[in-house]
């Protein structure tokens, strides 16, 4: 307990909040800022964190990295281009919701939901890090590949009308995201002898051009829209700015399934925050009492991407502080500055000195306050950001999309492939293709491919090859609770089918 | 009127002056750039950074850092061959680009001929660790359950077909055995697999550390460096088995760059391999820190490069 509190009382000064404060604000901007992300802002501190004390230098990064979240999902709710590539599936939801003159209901849920997840996978990390690291551990290719596997399958039942151009649009994006090198043989594959090419589609890129340039691209060439405009409209009615209680109060189940699954996602190393939202996405559709509304401004639909993107920032600590093996590029870094200010992570960090421990938990948490009060100034300024003629946005979208993308790795190259991911999108839209199914076959298959393929090369040392997977505790419970979701949901629809309810 | 001439007339001619004078007194007179060609956060570019920020406060200019990723590290480094060779565009280089991955893909540059070899300021260490309770007690252990069980032993690094793959491979070939290797994206991931029981050896710089928190225990080091943790692991060298290339982190220029470029960069990367906040960053991250001048860098890359030549032909990697 004494420790415990020693601990909080170095992250409780005021020199960490400010900190905490200043990174928290920093990391929103850069978030809303497409092609910047906290990763790189932070690797731009790091040759400086030496001249900061441990305790101001840490949690000013760890603000940063939650501000960032959030910062990304205004600019998907207002202008359609997702910040970071975790707030992908917030535009889904979002920006319908902003055409519908209700940007800041919107965002007001993001923020909500994005500290909610955060506070709820800080909280795991606080309580079950060990405990969660170990399931995570036992996680190896052959779960990783059920876990896809059912993703896909929840998010293939995502709709689209008719279901052969969801399959056409969900192929293309298989075939566009096979780009680069083979993930077993190192081979290449698709690229044409271009170098570029050879590491594959850049996913900030793409998202950029596929979702924001492919909008402004439609826009201009809708001749009955009204450009001079504001660009964003906002409606005058209160119940249309906020989130009420009860609308609150519906998510609540969203919330804390999205957090859940943010949270057990970002413990495995490799899975990711853009993942875990578009999992949690497909995930709250499915078990949506209103799915209809998905897609055209739900709100679960920006409640669940959010809370799980969030969650994922937490819990990829927890890998970090049990066995020091970051979980994604964020974790690294923050294990980078831990080193370089003589903290040892890992698995002796907990016996020998815990302290240090307890001070991150204390600027976790209070990150995720100060997150909420300075989301709600970010909420006022976006609004007023864009206050301006429609026609100037769509121009700025353009150069932030450019600017961005080179920003990135400082490659033309990428600014190329915006401008021919919005063309695509904007063909596939003016065709009726839906965009989803594109995104998601380009973002999770050829993460299955490259563990299904994994799990195939393993097999090859087993002497009972395939069968090897039945040795592995993780996967039989995997598969036998997935069996028995399948059995519960055909014995729901065979009773709904047995006793006809007048429900439509 | 005539003032403003005068005055505009007068600022020109310094303004012409000015470069001419510096390039008098000497390099470096105005900015450099620098090209990472990997992404923001990864170890080399917070090496680049690092190198930047300290070379740059001794020399006394800005020195940028550009990341240019992409084809394996070959896009940036293919840059930086083809700039000015004027000592105002270098880059960082590391070891798979550089000796390794030219004989197994068309690389945008020769690495012999078309860059600069300046300073190696890393070696860093690549130890063959395997989990604390392991059967393999030693590297003989390993070889001789790949030899009996031909295929079944499982195996990975932390970068497919990078150094270390390299000399593995060349062991087991040496040894008329047969692994299987399991790409992992990284070397933390590489020991995540460890851990879960995944494989059963990895070769990754991350084995140090682990090793030092009681996760793991190391076999043989697959750099001609002495693991310090472990010095009593043979390197693969000492072992008898045909490669051991050095991992470095360093610093080249186009080809044909000046002497008083090499010599300035020599003189400066000595100094910052020593500075107290190099030292620290580099004792944390576990590097080993290794300074090599020009002619010495330029010998350790022309011999790993032929070896792995020969080494990359006879396991017949591709």
């Amino acid at each position: 307990m004494d420790l415990i509190l020693e601990g909080l009382a170095l992250s409780f000064t005021l020199e960490s909040l400010l900190a905490i404060t200043i990174g928290v604000a920093a990391g929103q901007i850069l978030g809303a800022i497409p092609g910047l992300t906290a990763s790189m802002a932070v690797a731009l501190i790091i040759p400086y964190s030496f001249y900061f004390s441990p305790w101001v230098g840490i949690p000013m990064l760890l603000g940063m990295f939650k501000g960032s979240f959030f910062g990304a999902s205004t600019t998907a709710i207002l202008i359609r281009t997702p910040g970071t590539p975790a707030a992908a599936a917030t535009v889904l939801d979002g920006h319908p919701l902003a055409q519908q003159g209700k940007g800041a209901k919107a965002m007001k849920m993001a923020l909500y939901a994005s500290v909610f997840g955060d506070t709820f996978s800080d909280i795991c990390l606080i309580f079950f890090a060990s405990l969660l690291a170990i399931v995570a551990l036992s996680f190896g290719p052959a779960e990783y590949t059920v876990l896809i596997a059912l993703a896909l399958g929840s998010l293939g039942m995502l709709s689209s009308r008719p279901a052969w151009k969801g399959i056409m649009a969900m192929l293309l994006g298989v075939v566009i995201g096979m780009i680069g090198l083979d993930p077993i043989t190192a081979s290449e594959r698709l690229t044409f002898g271009n170098p570029e090419l050879e590491e594959g589609i850049g996913l900030i890129p793409m998202l950029i051009g596929f979702l924001a340039v492919s909008e402004v691209f439609r826009q201009m060439n809708d001749k009955t829209e009204d450009l001079s405009g504001d660009a964003v409209w906002f409606s005058s009615k209160p119940e249309d700015n906020r989130v009420s209680w009860p609308e609150f109060k519906s998510c609540v189940p969203v919330l804390f399934r999205s957090s859940i699954l943010g949270t057990i996602i970002g413990a495995m190393p490799g899975l990711g925050a853009t993942v875990a939202a578009f999992i949690a996405y497909g995930e709250a559709r499915r078990t949506s009492k209103k799915p209809e509304e998905f897609g055209k401004g739900s709100l679960e639909g920006i409640a669940a991407p959010e809370a799980a993107n969030n969650a994922v920032s937490g819990s990829n600590l927890i890998p970090l502080l049990a066995f020091g093996i970051p979980g994604d590029i964020a974790a690294a870094l923050i294990l980078g500055a831990f080193m370089i200010q003589g903290i040892n992570v890992g698995p002796l960090a907990f016996s020998q000195n815990p302290v240090p421990l307890y001070a991150i938990y204390g600027a976790l948490i209070m990150a995720n306050l100060v997150n909420l009060v300075l989301g709600f100034g970010l909420v006022r300024i976006a609004r007023f950001a864009v206050k301006v003629p429609r026609r100037l946005l769509l121009v700025s979208v353009l150069v932030i999309a450019s600017a961005g993308s080179y920003a990135l790795r400082g490659s033309l190259f990428d600014i190329q492939l915006v401008f021919m991911f919005g063309l695509l999108g904007f063909v596939m839209m003016r065709f009726g293709f839906p965009t989803v199914p594109l995104l998601i076959g380009f973002i999770l298959v050829p993460l299955l491919e490259e563990n299904l393929r994994t799990v195939l090369l393993l097999a090859s040392t087993y002497d009972e090859s395939l069968l090897f997977v039945f040795q592995r505790p993780a996967f039989v419970t995997m598969s036998a609770l997935m069996v028995l979701g399948v059995l519960f949901l055909a014995h729901r629809r065979w009773r709904k089918r047995a006793s006809p309810t007048p429900k439509s | 009127m005539i003032r403003l001439l005068k005055s505009t007339v007068l600022a020109l001619t310094v303004a012409a002056l000015v470069p001419g004078a510096a390039m008098a007194s000497g390099y470096p007179s105005k900015t450099i750039t620098f090209i990472c060609p990997y992404s923001a956060g990864g170890g080399g570019d917070t090496a680049s950074r690092m190198i930047a920020k300290l070379a740059g406060d001794m020399m006394g200019v800005k020195i940028n850092v550009e990341n240019k990723t992409g084809g394996g590290a070959t896009i940036g480094i293919g840059a930086v061959s083809k700039a000015k060779p004027d000592g105002y565009t270098v880059g960082f280089v590391s070891t798979s680009p550089i000796t390794i991955r030219p004989h197994m893909m068309k690389a945008p540059y020769h690495p012999l001929k078309d860059l600069t070899y300046m300073s190696q300021f890393v070696a860093s260490n690549q130890p063959l660790v395997v989990l604390k309770d392991s059967k393999f007690k030693t590297l003989k252990d390993v070889i001789d359950y790949a030899k009996a069980n031909p295929g079944k032993l499982k195996w990975s690094t932390s970068v497919q077909r990078g150094g270390p793959h390299v000399a593995v491979e060349a062991m087991f070939k040496a040894e008329g055995a047969k692994a299987t290797f399991i790409p992992f994206k990284g070397g933390s991931k590489v020991l995540a697999a460890l851990l879960g029981g995944t494989i059963d050896f990895g070769m990754m710089s991350e084995g140090t550390k682990a090793t030092l928190d009681g996760q793991t225990r190391i076999l043989a080091e697959g750099t001609p460096n002495k693991n310090p943790v472990a010095p009593n692991a043979p390197t693969l060298i000492e072992a008898g088995y045909p490669i051991a290339p050095a991992i470095f982190f360093g610093v080249a220029g186009p080809a044909g760059l000046p002497k008083e470029v090499l010599d300035k960069w020599d003189a400066v990367m000595a100094k910052v391999v020593k500075s107290s906040e190099f030292v620290a960053l580099a004792s944390q991250r576990k590097w080993a820190l290794d300074f090599a001048g020009h002619d010495a860098f330029t010998k350790i890359v022309h011999a790993d490069y032929n070896a792995a030549k020969i080494a990359v032909a006879e396991i017949g990697m591709k």
